[in-house]
């Protein structure tokens, strides 16, 4: 039992940035170039846990501390995910709660940090994400509910640990309306690029990328890091939604789950290559289709449920 | 009982005494401050004790106290249960804290006023809000309740040369009486059905349930005034800003609690509501709390903003009331339970949270000698403490994990839940809009809080001047200390919290909360506390890791990047308004929000402007025109007041005569 632990942290904490080198790979293939390799992001990360950093005056220690905060705050949201079938350290009725405001405790950190610049681009880049991410909270909570309620269960493994084998049998529109809200809100969350772009942070209409302009050297590794860690568990939680297969051979699981995952950052790497940026104001329309996506799904369920 | 005898005998001789030594300010304030310290030890020891009892089995205990002697309209007769109980603890934590803050900050007060008359009041209004949480008697409470509000409005009125504290204090005024007149209405009736004005023979009554909903309608808008319900809160964003900050925390974390406890109050006595008056509850919870929040974004007054978040925490609180009256309206006991308990955790969280951070905004305003957050910024290297504090209290007030926020907020997120799994159709709609509100606060209140404390602690100074600021001394950073500590505890142990709110919950719902359904909410809560732990681990490893990777290297300090600008001032960063502008752009129809600019003339235009605004609705288009309208009214009937006594006397000569015709007729 241990050891599926261990294999279960392990996984958490060192498959993150692979996602980045294959989304980067697929836009490389669009593109017609051979890219960099697979293993890029983990370079750049040694790289940049290696430099030093520059430090604004104006700011305060807020503005170190965040990167680490946030960081550990999605590696502690890590721990009540499912990954591969594997059970996760810690599981409680209600932690589907805790889940997301961990998210929203790394975001508001973040947020502070850009606003400790005192740069208006950083403060520009803070109100639109914290703007974003409210819409973005509200589609994830009621993405969550539908699934609580399709289940039965509260917690993350209740839910995606057999919890919804026999949902798309009874009610498959309604997870596949799930699936597509879901979907959006991961784009959103983290700023992939119908809505951000991650590769560039000098023009106006960023939105994260915007925030992060003053962290330099180990702090912006720990950002990077977290963010894959982020991308990570929400395309985990889309494929265990998608995916609820499960054999009792352990190994077999972890083989489907790296296809699955790697097939779902394929997939984000094609809509990057063949989407343009949508224009900011446009933003909020795709926030409140994701949630009435899951409104749909939500009515179906109830006229279906009674 | 005994010991919150002696704390009310306390407060009772020193207030008359600081009322005879006011002329000194020093001995006032010195008596002042002992007693509030003695007198809340004593009435804290009271509360702690009776949620310490451990409840095996019905009737629950009731601590009561009459006095037999009959004053004209009923006996003095209280008692205090575990509710009560629940909310003199909050009660006395918040006016030691805020006390010994007000002593603090009128030390340097040098105007006009008697400050030692401000001292009287503050303890008299302590304990008529004490009689009002123990009174069992509707003429006791209702003459407590009235004293309350009198006595609040000369403590808000305290800076009375201002014209907007005068008007401030006469709209509350105004509002919390149209409040008593719902209230006597409600007692009256109760009273005529049970024939004795004591609770405990209301509670023995039966109410037939049209009656039942008449009298929540005339409670919720009675007790609504004072909690501050959307459509009636127009007096909440006035007063706070008007009344000095200590007051202010009094007001926003005790006294709109006071309106939740009655509206408990009343839930125990009536007992059995029709469906309609909790499905009026949950939606009234939703507005108050998400309109409450998207005002709260709209405004550049610091404790105008924090007052109007005292609105959408009265909404979220008022959630879990709703679910716990749409569980027992269902007979499903435990989605009560939980609704209840989420809704008494809330109400303490916000109590502490609250009280921090208009102490803090208080300290703000002390040192800046303003209110209005355009012109700060940068104050975190000044006021270190101040900054720390009112940190702690927007990461709790924005429902974040390790403080006691996140506590209350998944307790109601729960309820909802738990609601959504037991119900029926409308059930299941009805708390599912609560869960999407719930959410959107969560954001919204990210989006608030951070514009709070971004604006005015972070950053550079935006009025383009350098500025000295001195921070605080012992006495006012104390008390808000102490409450942080709490929000701390809270967050990271909160069993004892939740265990005294089931206490509370089972005096409301009059029955015994199962042992498994109380372990199946705390355990989950300690389970809360072990991932933070590992949280903390990971972050104790990063900044290891960080310590030892850049060991050797020099930090470089530079300025801020200005993306290749030369010329940027501080006038420049994001401001409050521009940081919420998007937010409010998207809610524009529902606020009203508008933007007004003049556009530059000419080439080298000289000057230009722009404003923004929001629109309170309630104010400006539901009571403002009512008034007016009451107003062209009563203008019209003016002929009857001709200011001749002899006509007055005629006019009752007439009444008597129709009520003689009447009576024989």
């Amino acid at each position: 039992m241990n050891i599926f632990l261990l294999l279960h942290v392990l996984i958490l904490f060192i498959f993150p940035p692979l996602l980045l080198g294959i989304i980067g790979k697929t836009k490389a293939f669009f593109a017609g170039r051979i890219g960099p390799p697979l293993l890029q992001p983990y370079f750049d990360l040694y790289k940049l846990l290696h430099k030093a950093s520059v430090y604004s005056v104006t700011t305060h220690w807020i503005f170190r501390a965040a990167p680490m905060i946030s960081t550990a705050a999605i590696l502690s949201a890590g721990i009540l995910m499912p990954i591969a079938n594997l059970r996760p350290p810690v599981q409680f009725g209600g932690d589907i709660i805790l889940f997301v405001y961990l998210f929203a405790l790394a975001r508001f950190v973040i947020i502070l940090a850009a606003l400790d610049t005192g740069s208006s681009f950083e403060g520009m880049g803070a109100s639109r994400e914290a703007t974003f991410g409210a819409f973005s909270e509200i589609a994830m909570f009621f993405n969550l509910t539908i699934l609580a309620l399709l289940s039965r269960k509260l917690s993350l493994s209740g839910i995606f640990l057999g919890g919804l084998s026999s949902s798309w049998v009874l009610v498959g529109p309604v997870l596949i309306l799930v699936v597509v809200s879901f979907f959006l809100v991961l784009l959103v969350e983290n700023s992939r690029i119908p809505i951000d772009d991650p590769d560039t942070h000098l023009e106006l209409t960023m939105i994260h990328e915007v925030m992060v302009l003053d962290h330099s050297g180990v702090d912006l590794c720990y950002i990077l890091y977290g963010n894959a860690v982020k991308l990570f568990l929400f395309s985990t939680m889309l494929v265990s939604i998608i995916f609820t297969f499960r054999s009792p051979d352990i190994f077999l699981n972890l083989v489907l789950f790296i296809l699955e995952i790697v097939g779902l950052a394929i997939l984000i790497g094609v809509v990057e290559s063949t989407m343009a940026r949508l224009r900011l104001n446009k933003v909020p329309y795709l926030l409140f289709s994701a949630f009435i996506f899951s409104i749909i799904g939500f009515i179906v369920i109830l006229v279906r449920g009674h | 009982m005994f010991f919150l005898l002696i704390s009310l005998f306390i407060f009772i001789i020193s207030s008359a005494l600081i009322f005879i030594l006011c002329r000194s300010k020093k001995i006032s304030a010195c008596l002042f401050l002992w007693s509030l310290v003695t007198a809340c030890g004593f009435g804290l020891w009271s509360a702690a004790s009776v949620l310490c009892q451990k409840v095996t089995s019905l009737p629950l205990t009731n601590v009561e106290f009459r006095l037999t002697s009959h004053l004209p309209l009923g006996e003095f007769f209280i008692g205090i249960d575990a509710l009560s109980a629940f909310f003199l603890l909050l009660l006395f934590i918040v006016s030691l804290a805020a006390g010994i803050y007000g002593y603090g900050y009128l030390r340097e007060y040098e105007g006009p006023r008697n400050v030692g008359a401000h001292f009287a009041l503050y303890h008299l209004l302590v304990i008529v809000m004490v009689l009002v949480l123990v009174a069992r008697n509707a003429i006791l409470f209702l003459a407590a309740w009235e004293l309350m509000t009198i006595i609040s409005y000369f403590l808000i009125t305290f800076y009375n040369e201002s014209e907007a504290v005068r008007k401030a204090g006469f709209i509350y005024l105004v509002a919390a009486h149209l409040g008593v007149f719902c209230l006597a209405l409600m007692f009256l009736i109760m009273g005529a059905q049970a024939g004795s004005m004591n609770f405990d023979q209301m509670t023995a009554t039966r109410f037939p349930l049209g009656l039942a909903g008449f009298l929540f309608v005339l409670a919720f808008v009675g007790f609504g005034i004072k909690a501050g319900f959307m459509p009636f809160h127009i007096w909440l964003p006035r007063a706070h800003p008007a009344a000095p900050s200590h007051i202010s925390a009094l007001l926003s974390a005790v006294l709109i609690k006071i309106g939740i406890y009655g509206l408990m109050r009343m839930i125990i006595i009536v007992k059995d509501f029709p469906l309609w008056c909790a499905v009026g509850l949950l939606i009234m919870a939703v507005i108050s709390a998400v309109g409450g929040m998207l005002y709260a974004l709209g405004q550049g007054e610091i404790k105008k903003l924090l007052a109007y978040s005292s609105i959408e925490n009265i909404g979220i609180i008022s959630l879990g009331l709703g679910v716990g009256m749409m569980g027992h309206v269902y007979h499903q006991d435990a989605v009560a339970f939980i609704g209840y308990t989420a809704a008494l955790v809330h109400a303490f969280n916000h109590a502490m949270f609250k009280g921090l951070l208009f102490l803090s905004a208080g300290s703000v305003i002390r040192s800046t000698h303003t209110g209005d957050m355009e012109s700060m910024g940068g104050l975190f290297k000044w006021l270190p403490w101040t900054g720390h504090l009112f940190l702690i209290g927007s990461l709790t007030i924005c429902g974040l994990p390790l403080f006691s926020g996140f506590i209350s907020e998944w307790l109601v997120f729960r309820a909802l839940l738990e609601g959504i799994f037991h119900l029926d159709i409308l059930g299941i709609i009805l708390l599912s809009l609560g869960i999407v509100a719930l959410s959107l606060i969560g954001g919204l209140a990210a989006l608030c809080f951070a514009k709070a404390f971004g604006v005015i602690f972070l950053g550079e100074n935006r009025s383009g001047q350098e500025h000295h600021y001195n921070e605080d001394d012992l006495m006012m950073r104390g008390p808000m200390i102490l409450l942080a500590a709490i929000c701390l505890w809270v967050g990271l142990f909160p069993s004892n919290i939740v265990d005294a709110a089931f206490q509370g919950t089972q005096a409301i719902t009059g029955m015994l909360v199962p042992e498994a359904l109380k372990a199946a909410i705390i355990i989950p809560l300690l389970l809360v506390t072990r991932v933070l732990l590992f949280g903390g681990s990971i972050f104790v490893v990063l900044a290891l890791l960080r310590k030892f990777s850049t060991q050797g290297y020099q930090i470089h300090l530079s300025e801020t990047w200005r993306c290749g600008y030369a010329k940027i001032t501080s006038r420049m960063q994001y401001t409050a308004s521009s940081f919420t502008q998007p937010m409010l752009k998207i809610f524009r129809t529902i606020l009203f929000f508008k933007v007004e600019t003049v556009r530059p003339k000419g080439y080298f235009p000289a000057e230009t402007k722009l404003s923004s605004s929001v629109k309170d609705v309630s104010q400006d288009l539901l009571f403002r025109p009512l008034f007016y309208g009451i107003k062209r009214f009563s203008r019209k009937l003016k002929w009857i007041q001709s200011g001749h006594t002899q006509t007055y006397i005629l006019y009752i000569l007439f009444l008597l005569v129709i009520l003689l015709i009447w009576k024989l007729c």
